[in-house]
């Protein structure tokens, strides 16, 4: 009687055993989908002087199937010597469909983010305050010839006081000179204070830009 | 000898304090004479019997019983089962247990008797000089190095999770992922290298990831055994560092009883509660031989403190429960369990860093640059991970004493995690893994007059794992099968023991060719043999030497093999190597173990030569995220070694002090490259003292007691490997009071504890946030026990 009672405890261990071996789910590989991803970053400008004068620069991070970068490229940003442009900024997820405008739902989360311009070289350290694109720790050069270009920003936030975003900017270039420009998104939850340090970085990218 | 817990281990209570000890003996015990002839010409008969806690009735386990003037005791199994020999004629037995009042009594042996055994516990149990609560109990690798943390020693970990609660353990320690995950580590090694064992069942959770603490509530526990030393001749291959096993404890069998017990924890810092509760009993009459229990916690803290600065997003949440049924006959016996962990842990803020300079930037500052205030609301990222276990064990018990069990285990582990989110406006977690994992074990232990004893077992698994959102390991199944046998031989003060065991594993793994357009099926197969030798030898009652030689290979994990990604909040974009080969681990052990009346020491030594150890090694190339540089570090193999000694030293000179010494110190080298290992532990000692002051007034049982925790900077670290310096050395000091007062006829517990007294900033070079902020500061954690009886066997209700 025992011996049967445990033949069956056997056999009902077994069956449960094969049957559990008989999933099939692993084999249906599920897509990978990030919930964020920036494939391509642009910045476009527009010359105060002459609104059929537009230039811009792009970023773009080419993807594998496991929405890893395998590639990056970028184009030269071009400007004038001695002019205004305005600027805004356009970024996007096109691993998403339809395609999706990241820089949009910046502008809807715009209490947590603030984009900083950084030109490099620089002769002598930005001024650092929480209305300056400038990035704090930039290395200082003397004998390298600077990059001519300053930056405003000029859209504000709902934060009370506001605070910048960068999402639309005005870019100032002096003397003909080549460099590049850093371009850094910070995420700011709950720490945004104008300043660089809370938070962390969305985009960090470089582009060589030339004043001529 | 006879039995296989043949103990050396001598229990003499021979001391001055021995009078407290008597003092509250209840001598309840009774003899039943039981199967029949014993043989006339036999030198020696056998005495049997089962020893019980006398208001409980509840076995005890690990109780010794021996035969005053003769050398050696035997210990009870998990049943409260001893069985011993002794010669025809008058004989005095004594039977103690720690915490219990010891009887002695005095029979006489003609023939083949069960003497059975009800122990009192003792009020001034913790008065008691007796050190022998090490005394080794059942032990499945006899000659490995054993420690179980149970009794006031568990208790006064209860609240905290699995990993901080064997900290106490000398050669274990954690790695941690900020204050809320941690995962336990011994002699060096963690993760899929140290097997978890919850309530017997291997825990097949997604346990390669550094940031994946154990599923397992603590609360379950009345036992926490851990084996250091590469155990995976019994519990599977992988075990290359050690085992830990969480063990409730056995199901009560005195029919027609009830009982529960309440636990009620509370700390200051993160004001985090903790409620456990626990119903158990055993049928009568008609449903004589059903027992069962129910068992569930609850837990929620808020954001922890460190000295100067709140961690923003620190909070925890879980919800477990469990629940067991057994039916128990003479002879066999089958036991069905389930139990649920579930738990949403906040990850620090700040953390998600997602480029070099980020954390380069993190470490500069050191800490947190936004304050946060206190909340217990638990926003992204954090991690939300269920566990749930089902598990059938049937035993039977054969007239030779030997033994058939059989078990089945499915398991299935879901873990989300949710990264911070910066721009989208998705509710879906950055990671979706889903493993689940059916097991089933048969193990025959025997044991004879002659001195052999053993196990031998197959076990076979299956486990799937589906994932979904981002990737980072792909889908896969594995089949695993093994085979193995142990066996021990005991002659006069000799113990030796062998064993072998071969596993064999094929994984196939399922993956989007990162490349192409089509699904990667990738299959490969590891087998290998592993095998332990060992042997103790008793110098005398009190002293003994154990040395094992342990061989155990571990196959490569699914994440060394296969991952592809970015690693949240360390800056480092992870890569995996499908050519990797098994790791071998050669281990070797040496233990002493001292144990009298007022002194106890266990020292061990160990060399652990891994060949093809599998870790990260930077390749010096950067990944370009978008969000900035990421270091990039790829799987490859090495061989290393790891040493080490482990000292502990229990101390009881006079009246109810007790001094407690506890080192760990390792040392790891990588034998390739000639250099050091990443995150090895650095020396930790341990200095304790406790007083054990008794009864005074309606405070039973109190004990005042300190502790001083030195944790050396870690020097031996190699270069280019890590973001930041090891932190300095810190000295931590912790203080409690514990003592018993009558609620309602009972005798509760109440713990009053505070860690980190001063309140000291400093970061542990095992925590992986030790680049953005510091440790925990002081905790002020109170507990209470209160255990409570619904029935006793009359069936008459005694409380309310």
């Amino acid at each position: 009687m025992i011996k049967l009672k445990h033949t069956v405890y056997v056999l009902l261990g077994t069956a449960l055993f094969y049957a559990s071996c008989s999933n099939k789910s692993e084999e249906a590989v599920q897509p990978n989908i990030a919930n964020e991803t920036i494939t391509q970053a642009t910045l476009k400008f527009t010359n105060q002087a002459n609104s059929a004068d537009t230039t811009s620069c792009t970023y773009t991070f080419h993807l594998d199937n496991n929405d890893n970068v395998t590639s990056v490229d970028s184009t030269t940003l071009v400007l004038k010597a001695n002019s205004k442009y305005n600027g805004v900024v356009y970024m996007l997820d096109q691993t998403q469909t339809p395609v999706f405008v990241v820089s949009n739902e910046i502008k809807q989360r715009e209490n947590y983010h603030l984009f900083f311009y950084q030109p490099t070289p620089i002769a002598s350290a930005p001024v650092i305050s929480n209305t300056s694109p400038y990035i704090p720790g930039t290395p200082v050069s003397a004998s390298v010839p600077p990059l001519n270009l300053s930056i405003v920003r000029t859209d504000q936030d709902t934060n009370n006081p506001p605070l910048q975003i960068g999402l639309s900017m005005v870019f100032t270039t002096g003397a003909a000179s080549t460099g590049k420009l850093r371009w850094v998104l910070r995420h700011q939850p709950n720490a945004k204070n104008g300043t660089y340090a809370p938070g962390s970085s969305d985009l960090d990218v470089n582009f060589i830009t030339i004043i001529q | 000898m006879l039995h296989i817990y043949y103990i050396f281990v001598a229990l003499t209570i021979r001391t001055v304090l021995n009078k407290y000890t008597l003092l509250l003996i209840f001598i309840p015990f009774f003899i039943v004479f039981a199967h029949g002839q014993g043989n006339t010409t036999m030198p020696q008969v056998h005495l049997s019997g089962k020893i019980v806690d006398a208001f409980s009735n509840v076995p005890l386990a690990a109780a010794s019983v021996s035969i005053t003037g003769t050398p050696g005791q035997v210990l009870s199994d998990k049943n409260g089962l001893y069985a011993l020999r002794a010669h025809p004629g008058a004989v005095r037995l004594h039977c103690q247990y720690i915490g219990y009042a010891s009887v002695d009594t005095l029979i006489t042996v003609s023939k083949e008797i069960q003497v059975n055994f009800s122990l009192s516990p003792t009020t001034q149990s913790l008065s008691q000089v007796n050190i022998v609560s090490t005394a080794a109990p059942h032990q499945e690798i006899a000659t490995q190095n054993l420690t179980i943390l149970q009794g006031n020693d568990l208790d006064r970990t209860r609240g905290l999770s699995l990993g901080d609660a064997l900290k106490s353990i000398t050669g274990v320690t954690t790695f941690q992922t900020g204050p809320s995950i941690a995962k336990p580590v011994i002699h060096g090694l963690t993760g899929a290298r140290v097997l978890i064992l919850n309530n017997g069942v291997t825990l097949q959770a997604q346990q390669w990831g550094q940031e994946h603490a154990p599923e397992i509530d603590p609360f379950i526990a009345n036992q926490i055994e851990v084996i250091k030393g590469a155990a995976g001749i019994r519990y599977g291959s992988d075990a290359i560092a050690g085992v830990i096993s969480v063990k409730p404890k056995p199901l009560p069998t005195d029919t027609g009883t009830m009982n529960g017990e309440a636990n009620a924890v509370a700390m200051t810092n993160s004001r985090l509660g903790a409620f456990s509760a626990m119903l158990e009993g055993a049928l009568g009459k008609k449903l004589a031989g059903f027992s069962y229990r129910l068992q569930g916690t609850f837990k929620r803290g808020g954001d922890v403190s460190t000295p100067n600065y709140l961690l923003g997003n620190t909070g925890l949440m879980e919800t477990d429960f469990s629940a067991a049924l057994q039916y128990y006959h003479k002879n066999y016996g089958i036991e069905g369990y389930y139990s649920d962990f579930d738990t949403k842990l906040g990850i620090e803020y700040d953390t998600d860093v997602g480029s070099l300079s980020d954390l380069e930037m993190r470490i500069a500052e050191g800490g947190p640059v936004t304050l946060y205030n206190f909340s217990y609301f638990i926003d992204r990222p954090y991690q939300q991970v269920n566990h749930s276990t089902a598990k059938v064990r049937s035993f039977y018990n054969f007239s030779d004493s030997s033994k058939l069990e059989l078990q089945y285990a499915y398991q299935v582990n879901t873990r989300k995690e949710y990264e911070e989110l910066s721009y989208s406006p998705s509710l879906n977690p950055a990671l979706y893994l889903q493993i689940h994992t059916t097991t089933l074990e048969l193990n025959w232990e025997h044991k004879d007059g002659s001195g052999f004893s053993g196990s031998a077992g197959l076990s076979g698994m299956n486990q799937g794992n589906v994932r979904m959102y981002e990737y980072l390991i792909p889908n896969f199944i594995d089949y695993d099968g093994a085979a193995y046998a142990i066996e021990k031989y005991t002659h006069k003060n000799w113990l030796f023991e062998a064993g072998a065991r071969y596993d064999y594993r094929w994984l196939r793994a399922f993956a989007f060719d990162a490349n192409a357009a089509k699904i990667d099926v990738t299959t490969t197969n590891y087998s290998g043999v592993s095998g332990t030798l060992g042997s103790t030898y008793n110098f005398s009652d009190n002293f003994k030497v154990t040395a094992n030689y342990s061989a155990t290979f571990r196959p490569p994990s699914i994440n060394e093999l296969y991952i592809d990604g970015e690693h949240a909040s360390l800056a480092e974009f992870e890569i995996g190597d499908a050519n990797l080969k098994t790791e071998h681990a050669n281990d070797f052990s040496l233990t002493f173990n001292y144990t009298s009346s007022w002194l106890a020491i266990n020292a061990e030594g160990y060399y652990n030569q891994i060949n093809d150890f599998i870790f990260e090694e930077p390749t010096g190339t950067f990944y370009h995220a978008p969000g900035g540089e990421l270091l990039e570090f790829q799987y490859t193999q090495a061989n290393v070694y790891f040493r080490g000694l482990d000292l502990g030293i229990t101390l009881k000179p006079v009246g109810g002090l007790e001094i407690n010494s506890k080192s760990s110190l390792i040392y790891a080298w990588n034998e390739t490259i000639n250099n050091y290992l990443i995150y090895t532990p650095p020396l930790r000692l341990q200095n304790g003292v406790a007083y054990h002051f008794g009864k005074i007034g309606s405070f039973k049982d109190l004990v005042v007691g300190g502790e001083d925790i030195y944790v050396a900077k870690q020097k031996d670290v190699p270069a280019g490997y890590d973001f930041a310096p090891p932190p300095n050395a810190y000295n931590l000091i912790n203080v409690h009071v514990g003592f018993k007062l009558l609620i309602n006829k009972t005798d509760a517990d109440f713990d009053i504890a505070a860690n980190n007294l001063m309140n000291v900033a400093y970061k542990d070079y095992l925590d992986r946030f030790r680049y953005f902020a510091d440790e925990p500061g002081r905790n002020i954690i109170f507990r209470l026990r209160v255990p409570f009886k619904i029935l006793t066997n009359n069936n008459r209700s005694i409380n309310n």
